[in-house]
């Protein structure tokens, strides 16, 4: 099943779209990092800390004109909402709350903001963590 | 196939008889409004049904004190964003029918309920589900080798009631391409107090050896006892039996995903 999640992983990473970002070829060193780090736990250094399975790991990446979060990797609570996701976001990044803030899944899909991000995880993480993107218009309509 | 076709017209046909009544305590005019009586789609959407109910009922409600529409079913509120088939089999199955739901246009559950701007709202949460089953069965790369065209054309087909138009677009997301069938099943399991549960499953095991409905519930609920739950997809209990696969090419929402609902079975039944 692990196996299968990675194909669609790395399909996915093959089909993206370019990213719009100038920004984007500074990210990548981090990425590739973090994606060889296959056995030890990307958010800390200690290994005491097991993957609680009450907790996931998230990935924020931005798109187009959102700006880069100096963090990027978080651990949350699976209980947590992809509405809270974005509020986290826009807090971080300074937006008002009542600007609009998109996410997706795969680049290709927005959750609705009630999902719980256990099920997201469950079906579409990749290596262990689940990537997202913001964005604050409509990317992937 | 032809058989095919004529099961997935049955499913596409459902409806639900829905009576419309204004919460009491939102009545502001003298003359009491009428209930209001529609048949409502399974496979559609609250919000594409609900402009005659708006226009009928809002004037009896304080024209300073009105906001977006909600509706309600003893006390539960329900989410717009959720087909209605999939909100009647979880809250009113046990309902008489027609159902009966209240409607208001004050105090907007902030905390349980999205807003709904727009019918644009509904067409994009739609076509983000079905790209997110689509992502479960292939990759996503169906749906990305249509055209803009023919996504219009899916929306239009749930929005108009067509079932030849939408079908004509769907079953380009229903093929099985060669030797591979879909990748996972996309399915949501609902239960009435638990948030939504949502898994990888895939139509067959490693031996090739197809799998069933048992199985992929069994999968994402390990307790899942079917002694103790009852299993509705579309408003019928299948054989727990039945492929998982077969269940997503026929019995699927326009979105494409299965949604299943367990009810505990009353304790009275388990006896006898």
């Amino acid at each position: 099943m692990s196996e299968a999640v990675k194909t669609v992983s790395e399909k996915s990473k093959a089909d993206a779209p370019s990213a719009p970002s100038v920004n984007s070829t500074r990210t990548s060193p981090e990425d590739s990092k973090s994606s060889d780090d296959n056995n030890s736990k990307p958010l800390s250094s200690s290994s005491a800390k097991q993957k609680n399975p009450m907790k996931v790991d998230i990935l924020l990446k931005h798109i187009g004109d959102a700006p880069i979060m100096t963090k990027r990797k978080w651990t949350v609570d699976r209980t947590k909402k992809i509405s809270w996701v974005a509020d986290f976001i826009k807090k971080y990044i300074k937006s008002d709350s009542t600007e609009s803030l998109f996410l997706y899944v795969n680049q290709s899909f927005a959750p609705a903001p009630d999902t719980d991000l256990g099920s997201i995880f469950d079906c579409f993480n990749s290596d262990g963590k689940l990537v997202l993107h913001y964005c604050r218009t409509q990317a992937y309509g | 196939m032809a058989e095919d076709r004529e099961f997935l017209r049955e499913v596409w046909e459902g409806k639900i008889p829905v009576c419309f009544r204004l919460a009491q305590e939102e009545i502001y005019t003298v003359d009491q409004p009428d209930p209001f009586f529609l048949l409502v789609p399974r496979l559609s959407y609250f919000p594409l049904m609900t402009d005659k109910v708006v226009k009928h009922l809002s004037k009896h409600v304080d024209p300073d004190n009105q906001g977006e529409i909600w509706l309600e079913y003893e006390g539960q509120p329900l989410k717009w964003h959720y087909p209605i088939g999939l909100l009647f089999d979880l809250f009113g199955s046990k309902a008489d029918l027609p159902w009966n739901l209240t409607v208001h246009f004050q105090n907007f559950p902030e905390e349980e309920l999205l807003h709904c701007p727009s019918k644009e709202a509904v067409e994009s949460h739609f076509m983000s589900v079905v790209k997110e089953a689509d992502a479960l069965k292939h990759r996503g790369q169906a749906v990305n080798n249509m055209q803009r065209k023919d996504h219009k054309t899916l929306w239009a087909g749930v929005m108009n009631d067509k079932f030849d138009q939408f079908w004509s677009v769907n079953k380009k997301l229903m093929e099985s391409t060669g030797e591979e069938t879909f990748k996972f099943i996309p399915f949501r399991v609902y239960q009435l107090d638990n948030m939504p549960i949502q898994k990888l499953f895939k139509p067959t095991d490693d031996k090739g050896d197809i799998l069933t409905l048992r199985h992929m519930l069994e999968s994402a609920l390990p307790d899942f006892s079917e002694n103790e739950r009852s299993v509705v997809i579309q408003g019928v209990q299948p054989d727990l039996d039945t492929p998982a696969l077969w269940l997503s090419e026929h019995l699927s929402y326009p979105d494409n995903f299965l949604h299943i609902c367990l009810h505990p079975f009353a304790a009275a039944e388990n006896e006898s």
